[in-house]
């Protein structure tokens, strides 16, 4: 099929979508749902290819989530895009005389069809991320690293919501992902980074799949309005397991979440805020 | 009130099963007892040490041996000391237990043989105590014989390509170098990579490495080549002599793998002490951590330099204790003597170096 080809498709696409979410005579301002957190809590690790010991220990995140109704059906589609920074510093148990540091940075973006019934919002779909980072064990000698890096793609499910709390507007909402599919590294099972320094690089992309790669994020949150600003509180609990090479690598947190959120809609000179339209959240 | 209750029994339901599933992927667990610890060590290389054939160790046997000599009220200084004898079974100088009141060591590959070398004695009678030096490489002409020496005490401080240029600048006039690497215990692959590339002038296949790929003893990678491109700088392919010991060892070990087939290139002394398995760490739950050889290098004849790496033929010299005490090593003489009649017959460098012996 040739690019023209694919132009066109796209186009009629969303010529289709836009019909049949249009209704006529009511503008739709999409709002955009933002919000930053600070997590803390605990990590545990294991990675067989650094230590066969388990490791726990403290773990803080800076997470960014950004949500927005589609353009094409506002009503039922909603897309998410998510950012995370997050690093622990753990210790061997019970010696606790070894450390093993963990960085890692993840991005993803999904979208979700979107159910609403009564004060209840279901949400189903699917999403993509990209993940890096690495764990650290400063007293190995030719192993002292576990590079991590991965692509995914996934399923997402969430289920919100919306009622009220002292007189304050409260959104609850439990969100759950899993990757179904994608790419990740690894070294084989004894393979030190100087020989992929050397060149060696067979191998290194493994194929992901829930029995290799498991992985499990779920994402509890109360947020409460406050004027125009909106208190998010919250717990996450990511689970991940993975085992390729005969290495097993485990990573588990708990972490408290607190956050601001807030709603906005980008406004220009040519581009005057419509007191008519129809505001349609994509998570309140 | 009701739709919290909803919401946190429908997390509390999923939560549990996202903790549950990773189980399927195992975790072995050891108890931090004696024998936890002993299992934790002895499974660690078990599954990763990469020379069981090569050295012909039952490991299995070793197991049984040393476990039974466990005893729940032995002295942790005592436990220390079997783990460490479990150790030398293997034979290996990249092998140690560190603990926070000792590190073991395997010394028989070094400590049977002369030391053939004395750092204070070419101070003193060659270089006269003026010599220039950057971290842990030092050089000086040696004037009455017009002959180069350089000493290189480590290849763990890494290699500074600006001073190696400099160096060989101002040898430029010289007849010949000397890489005195006797008593360097090593350091990192990668620092021989920039030293060796200095006295190449096209590409060179310096050798083979390879990997565990499971925990089976014999699960082990295809070899894979690597390959050396010359420096950027400055090349020397006048001659050069590189003087060893048995206390030259691991990263040295390589160097005088990749540099010993070249042509212009001779090694004089004593076989070295070899160790050319990469080290990798594990750690048992006392807190205690061990290194040991998991990754195989090969020369570039696919041959285990891991028991050493012996002279160039007729360059097999110890250091004479007697001519020492009259201020001569006598290794080091001998090479300024090969350097030397090289020059003398030699002077179109048409033939190999190793010939002149």
């Amino acid at each position: 099929m040739t690019m023209k080809k694919i132009c066109s498709l796209l186009a009629a696409l969303s010529v289709v979508f836009a019909a049949c979410a249009a209704e006529p005579g009511v503008a739709v301002e999409r709002p955009v749902t933002s919000v930053y957190a600070l997590e803390v809590g605990s990590a545990h690790l294991a990675q067989t290819y650094l230590s066969p010991l388990r490791y726990s220990g403290v773990a803080l995140a800076l997470s960014y989530e950004r949500m927005q109704a589609m353009r094409f059906d506002p009503e039922r589609w909603v897309m998410r895009l998510s950012g995370r920074l997050d690093g622990a510093h753990t210790h061997n148990n019970p010696a606790r005389n070894a450390s093993m540091w963990d960085l890692g940075l993840n991005v993803g973006w999904g979208m979700s069809r979107r159910w609403r019934t009564g004060a209840w919002s279901f949400y189903a779909g699917g999403y993509t991320a990209l993940e890096g980072g690495l764990l650290y064990v400063p007293r190995n000698s030719n192993n002292p690293v576990a590079a991590k890096a991965s692509w995914t793609i996934g399923a997402t499910a969430a289920v919100a919501r919306h009622t009220s709390l002292w007189g304050k507007r409260l959104t609850l909402r439990y969100l759950a992902e899993m990757p179904l599919t994608g790419i990740f590294f690894s070294p084989e099972y004894g393979e030190l980074y100087y020989e992929i320094y050397l060149g060696n690089h067979s191998g290194l992309v493994r194929g992901a799949w829930p029995g290799n790669f498991f992985r499990l994020n779920n994402l509890l949150t109360a947020d409460i309005a406050l004027g125009r600003t909106i208190l998010r509180l919250g717990y996450r609990c990511n689970v991940s397991s993975t085992k390729t090479h005969d290495i097993v690598s485990r990573h588990i947190e708990h972490m408290a979440v607190v956050g601001i959120a807030s709603e906005w809609i980008s406004l220009s000179p040519s581009r005057k805020p419509d007191t008519k339209a129809e505001y349609i959240s994509a998570l309140y | 009130m009701k739709a919290i209750r909803n919401i946190l029994i429908l997390a509390a339901m999923l939560m549990p099963f996202s903790l549950g599933l990773p189980a399927c992927h195992s975790l072995e667990s050891y108890e931090n007892d004696y024998y936890g610890n002993f299992d934790a060590l002895w499974t660690a290389l078990d599954e990763h040490y990469c020379f069981f054939e090569e050295k012909g160790v039952d490991w299995n046997a070793v197991r049984a041996q040393y476990r039974s000599q466990i005893k729940p009220d032995m002295e942790l200084k005592d436990f220390f000391d079997l783990c460490a004898d479990m150790l030398a079974e293997l034979r290996d100088g990249h092998t140690n237990l560190s603990s926070w009141f000792d590190v073991s060591y395997y010394r028989k590959w070094w400590n049977d043989y002369p030391q053939n070398f004395n750092w204070r004695l070419i101070q003193q009678c060659y270089l006269d105590f003026d010599y220039s030096t950057s971290g842990s490489m030092s050089y000086k002409l040696l004037e009455d014989s017009n002959v180069g020496y350089v000493r290189l005490s480590t290849f763990a401080a890494g290699i500074g390509q600006s001073f190696v240029n400099d160096m060989m600048l101002s040898l430029k006039e010289s007849i010949g170098m000397i890489i005195d690497i006797r008593d360097n215990g090593g350091g990192d692959m990668t620092a021989v990579e920039d030293f060796a590339s200095h006295f190449i002038d096209e590409r060179i296949l310096a050798g083979y490495i390879q990997h565990k790929t499971g925990p089976g003893h014999s699960d082990f990678s295809k070899p894979y080549p690597y390959y050396f491109d010359p420096a950027m700088g400055v090349r020397w392919l006048k001659p050069v002599i590189i003087l060893t010991n048995r206390s030259t060892f691991s990263a040295a070990n390589n160097f005088v793998q990749v540099m010993k087939p070249l042509p212009h290139v001779a090694v004089i002394g004593d076989t070295t002490g070899g160790g050319s398995g990469m080290p990798f760490s594990s750690e048992m739950p006392i807190g205690w951590s061990v290194r040991f050889s998991a990754s195989p290098v090969y020369d570039r004849d696919m041959k285990l330099t891991e028991n050493g790496i012996e002279p160039t033929k007729g360059g097999d010299i110890d250091m004479d204790p007697q001519a020492a005490l009259d201020g001569h090593d006598t290794i080091l003489d001998f090479a300024i003597a090969v350097l030397v009649r090289n020059a003398e017959d030699n002077k179109d460098n048409s033939r190999a170096l190793r010939e002149m012996f």
